[in-house]
């Protein structure tokens, strides 16, 4: 599985030598037309008091955090979580219990949350890190799996039918998840800092780490490198930042069911993640935009909407192997250093 | 002068097959030691033993003064002792500046690590240095599986020294190679020990390369050491004329 980060960043490194002022990358832009095409169609939808809308890209981003979770662990370690959804539900149902029997507090619900998707991550780690490829992504599927169906069977827990009934939340004493326009912007807010902190670290030794252990496992073992310590630090940050972005949906919805862990969950993150661009980081909040969007509006005409995302995924992953972004990167970093060299002539 | 490696009655067992029988020898601090045999002798055997790669069923391996039997590659990283591979293992995708960097990452440990790394300043010499010695400066951004065979030899010495280990351990570093290049690797292999003080152990298949290079010459044959010496005493020991030059004839 090439990347097409590093392909960016081997082109970016003798431009780096020609320019003192560092100029934005593909990656950049397509990172600000999101977040920022975010917030204009946040804005129009207040001006037009739509809060349908607004909910429903409320949700993109929430699952954009899930997706965004599994394209640490796919697109840069080179492990495929097929049960990534188990650490998403888990927040929900953190945050939701906590919602319900302890406090209102967003942040306080989102604190608990994160601690217990990291602890659950470190379980989860240790099981599931020592195995690679197919036997990954199929113990990740079956520690899902029987997380789900544990819940499914405990009464306590609402059992199948989940909690229902889960208040608002507040940030502050009358601002909260009641509040769609505010509870748009706290999540989105949250995605982009788990955006933008991914990218920090990708350009870290760290991060680095990352990906030469998805190129070559074999050989960083012989450069002074522990693989093992690096997969599960990847795995329990992948799993706070799905437990994170679980947690906000029951703010969302005001309900959770076992159905959150479910497979369905775990393979919509995926299909995100290879649809908006294996990798690329910000595909993934892309790939979940588009597919929930599709997905609701298509489903509001055919009961058959699952053909045509079955169909929408089949063709791009013939025609655009590396997903939307990762075909669009390499193809908009060309047109700007194009751009950037006639400017430099003329001048 | 002291043996900084130090191998004790080592031995490996592949089901019924004894890959590797009771074998002792050691490498003096700043010396080229050569392992040598042919086909199927053990040499690889014994050389991933000693990296790491594999655990032995019986001995012990010592690196200064320390035993390191059957450690993680990693720990024997950081205590000094690295390989290459004689199968070219690069980072293939990545450029040759990368590989280099994230081999010299190890110089950065603990601090930097969460720093951009366009700051690891430590990490960037040392890349620059290893591109100019090992000539590389001028792929320095194509990607590693673009250059030629030899080039990537060069690069796969250069990605295993980069944490700057006290000894370097050689998996048959002219294999494949024409034979310019391998006479351009036997005065890298010299320089590397001469100016650098690199105490080096090399597996080799090429008798001649080894008796111009090395100061000491381990023999293996069908598992087991056969002879050890000089390269003048190895090649007029009788046993090893018969097993090892006798079949060349």
């Amino acid at each position: 599985m090439s990347s097409p980060i590093t392909t960016t960043a081997v082109a970016a490194a003798p431009a780096a030598h020609r320019a003192p002022a560092r100029r934005l990358s593909a990656a950049s832009w397509l990172a600000i037309v999101f977040f920022a095409g975010a917030l204009l169609f946040g804005a129009v939808a207040l001006a037009l008091g739509d809060v349908f809308y607004l909910r429903l890209a409320t949700e993109a981003l929430i699952f954009g955090g899930l997706a965004l979770s599994v394209d640490l662990l796919l697109g840069r370690v080179g492990l495929l979580p097929l049960g990534q959804a188990l650490f998403f539900g888990l927040g929900a149902y953190v945050s939701a219990l906590v919602l319900k029997h302890w406090t209102d507090s967003i942040w306080l619900a989102l604190a608990v949350a994160l601690v217990f998707s990291a602890l659950a991550g470190l379980v989860g780690g240790l099981i599931a890190i020592r195995s690679k490829g197919v036997y990954f992504a199929l113990i990740s599927f079956g520690l899902a799996q029987v997380v789900s169906k544990l819940i499914y069977n405990t009464r306590e827990l609402g059992a199948s039918d989940g909690i229902i009934g889960v208040p608002a939340a507040a940030m502050a004493p009358g601002l909260g998840s009641g509040t769609p326009q505010v509870f748009f912007l706290l999540v989105l807010g949250l995605i982009g800092a788990f955006y933008l902190a991914l990218r920090y670290l990708m350009d870290t030794p760290m991060g680095r780490q990352l990906d030469a252990i998805r190129i070559n496992e074999h050989r960083v073992a012989f450069l002074g490198v522990d693989a093992w310590r690096y997969k599960l630090g990847a795995f329990v940050a992948a799993a706070c930042i799905a437990g994170v972005s679980g947690a906000l949906y029951p703010m969302l919805r005001g309900f959770v069911s076992p159905e959150l862990m479910f497979f369905q969950v775990s393979g919509h993150a995926v299909i995100n993640v290879i649809v908006g661009g294996t990798g690329t980081l910000i595909g993934p909040l892309y790939g979940s935009a588009i597919l929930t969007g599709l997905r609701s509006v298509v489903g509001s005409f055919t009961a058959h909407h699952h053909i045509v995302i079955g169909v929408l995924f089949v063709v791009v992953v013939i025609l655009m192997p590396r997903g939307l972004i990762g075909y669009a990167t390499p193809v908009l970093q060309r047109w700007l250093d194009r751009r950037h060299h006639s400017a430099g002539d003329r001048t | 002068m002291t043996p900084i490696l130090s191998v004790q009655s080592l031995s490996v067992q592949f089901g019924a097959l004894r890959a590797v029988n009771d074998v002792s020898f050691e490498a003096r601090q700043g010396a080229i030691t050569a392992v040598i045999g042919p086909n199927g002798a053990g040499k690889s055997s014994l050389f991933n033993l000693i990296s790491g790669a594999i655990r032995p069923t019986a001995g012990s391996v010592r690196f200064d003064g320390v035993d390191v039997t059957a450690q993680p590659p990693h720990r024997l990283l950081a205590s000094g002792l690295s390989r290459s591979f004689q199968i070219t293992n690069l980072f293939f995708d990545l450029s040759v500046r990368e590989n280099l960097r994230l081999a010299a990452q190890f110089l950065e440990q603990g601090r930097g690590l969460l720093r951009p790394v366009r700051h690891s300043a430590t990490a960037r010499r040392r890349v620059d240095e290893l591109l100019e010695q090992f000539d590389l400066g001028g792929k320095a951004d194509d990607l590693a599986g673009y250059l030629s065979h030899g080039e990537q030899r060069r690069l796969e010495i250069a990605v295993s020294l980069a944490s700057r280990p006290r000894m370097l351990l050689l998996d048959e570093p002219t294999q494949g190679m024409s034979h310019s290049d391998t006479h351009e690797t036997e005065a890298l292999i010299r320089r590397l020990s001469r100016d650098h003080g690199l105490t080096i152990l090399l597996v080799e298949h090429d008798v001649e390369l080894v008796m111009n290079l090395s100061d000491h010459v381990v023999v293996m044959h069908q598992g087991q050491k056969l002879a050890e010496g000089r390269p003048a005493e190895v090649r007029a020991n009788a046993a090893v004329q018969t097993a090892y030059f006798g079949e060349k004839t």
